[in-house]
């Protein structure tokens, strides 16, 4: 394995690092949104919601994918595989991020809402001030999780041509018919990004706590 | 009281039903009407080549750059083609499928030619000579010809030419009265090589190109004789797309008559294939 191979695997690592922050930072906020939708039960919508989210759950990543990115071209939407990568990750993580979100709203102690309404706080306020600080420090060891598997997820990307961490390895392999060490780089690359996905959310969490005390 | 949530239920499952029902009418209109792209259209927003990036010597990666056999004629191609070349290079799972469905033009990979391939693609003229070998580890002294093959487990790539002309060598077997072994199927041939190296297959069938290739660099592997009659890969376009297919067929004449063909593949193969039919009708 030559340094130009590490360097391609290297570069793996930021189409993977890349993709997958998009992919959370783009299907956190649905998530949310889908599981206030819920929680509101907003008539017809929370039944759309439902059906989606029981949907995308039983779809897997791969087959989605091939869906979205062999299917739209025929009704008239290019998508490139980079578009059809993200767009696949955001639709299959906002499902399980909506139940996530759902989960720590559901347990939500209705008293406190009523309480802020009772002072005349407003729907936005409320849930700014009230609801999210409390849903978020909940929500959060079960997002963290899902965020971790959105990264291990994404070697199935590769399917439509998107060349990650995985893919550049098995490039590799296929090329000097030694595909053992360019799959251990692979390997030791993975750890460090989830790792720094771990230890912000203990900073986080840290932070949570110091400001609880503090308060 | 207790009736309740069960009509609920009824009611947002009967929902559920409909919903997807009507997702299974809608379905046809997603997958179906793909149309290929005529040359003029192709002129205007140039043509997408699909490649494969695990192929070699027809298709892998070097370095970050895409290279081997196909790579440089598509490079040939770039040169003396009117319109614009967007090469899109992926695994082989999405490439039969992406052509077809008119997501790319063509599939400028070594596509080996059969009857069932034929009902949805239409090939060009073929590129190389792709019998079917086997090759086994040269260590392992239980195999030595062809009927040493009874029974032993045998790899091979899922969803390939090679898979589905397994029952050929399965014929020849038995004529010795023996059988087909297990088979294990492998997403690509890197993987299968592998699983050869560390003997859970015992041999692995790929075409002789691809396994001359191997052996020259792994000598832990030895080729062994021919397990299939004729066959050849070759590009593939959709199947009503005859515009493009007649100017990839021109483009690989003239690229024959000027010697460069037998150039590239002794380059690549190790050897030239000069009588290579203009058109092939796969048996099987």
């Amino acid at each position: 394995m030559s340094g130009s191979d590490i360097a391609a695997i290297f570069q793996g690592a930021i189409v993977t690092v890349t993709l997958s922050l998009i992919g959370i930072l783009i299907g956190l906020p649905i998530g949310l949104g889908l599981a206030l939708i819920r929680w509101a039960n907003v008539p017809v919508v929370a039944g759309i919601v439902t059906l989606y989210v029981s949907m995308l759950r039983a779809t897997p990543l791969v087959t989605l994918l091939l869906l979205l990115f062999f299917a739209l071209p025929n009704i008239g939407v290019p998508i490139n595989p980079i578009s059809a990568a993200i767009l696949a990750l955001v639709m299959n993580t906002s499902a399980f991020n909506c139940e996530v979100w759902r989960s720590a709203l559901m347990n939500f102690p209705k008293d406190q809402y009523e309480a802020a309404q009772s002072v005349g706080m407003r729907a936005g306020q409320r849930f700014r001030r009230i609801v999210l600080p409390q849903i978020v420090r909940v929500s959060l060891p079960g997002l963290v999780n899902e965020m971790s598997l959105l990264i291990k997820v994404t070697p199935v990307l590769a399917v439509v041509g998107v060349v990650d961490i995985t893919r550049a390895a098995v490039r590799i392999g296929a090329q000097t018919y030694e595909p053992l060490p360019p799959l251990l780089v692979a390997v030791a690359l993975y750890a460090p990004i989830v790792f720094a996905l771990v230890s912000l959310q203990r900073w986080i969490e840290r932070r949570q706590i110091a400001a609880e005390a503090a308060a | 009281m207790t009736m309740c949530p069960l009509t609920c239920s009824n009611v947002l499952s009967r929902r559920l039903m409909l919903c997807l029902l009507a997702a299974q009418f809608a379905m046809p209109m997603l997958v179906g009407n793909a149309q290929a792209a005529g040359l003029d259209e192709i002129k205007k927003r140039g043509l997408i080549v699909a490649t494969e990036d695990d192929f070699r010597p027809f298709e892998f990666v070097k370095d970050g750059k895409p290279t081997g056999f196909d790579n440089e004629l598509i490079d040939d191609l770039r040169k003396s083609a009117p319109f614009e070349i967007k090469q899109e290079i992926l695994p082989w799972t999405g490439i039969l499928a992406g052509v077809s469905t008119g997501k790319y033009d063509v599939a400028i990979t070594a596509a080996i030619i059969t009857k069932e391939r034929k009902q949805s693609l239409e090939f060009t003229s073929p590129i190389a000579d792709a019998t079917h070998y086997y090759v086994k580890r040269k260590d392992d002294k239980s195999i030595s010809s062809i009927k040493d093959l009874s029974g032993k487990t045998v790899g091979v790539q899922a969803g390939s030419a090679l898979l589905a002309r397994l029952p050929e060598l399965g014929t020849m077997l038995e004529k010795d009265g023996g059988k087909l072994g297990k088979i294990v199927e492998y997403t690509s041939y890197p993987e299968a090589y592998q699983d050869l190296a560390l003997g859970r297959v015992d041999y692995v069938v790929n075409t002789i190109i691809n396994l001359k290739t191997l052996v020259a660099e792994k000598p832990v592997f030895e080729v062994g004789q021919a397990v299939s009659g004729k066959s050849f890969p070759a590009w593939a376009v959709a199947k009503d797309n005859k515009e493009l297919l007649a100017f990839l067929n021109e483009f690989i004449a003239k690229e024959k008559a000027s010697g460069r063909f037998a150039e590239l593949q002794k380059k690549w193969f190790g050897e030239a294939f000069p009588d290579l039919p203009v058109a092939f009708e796969p048996e099987f």
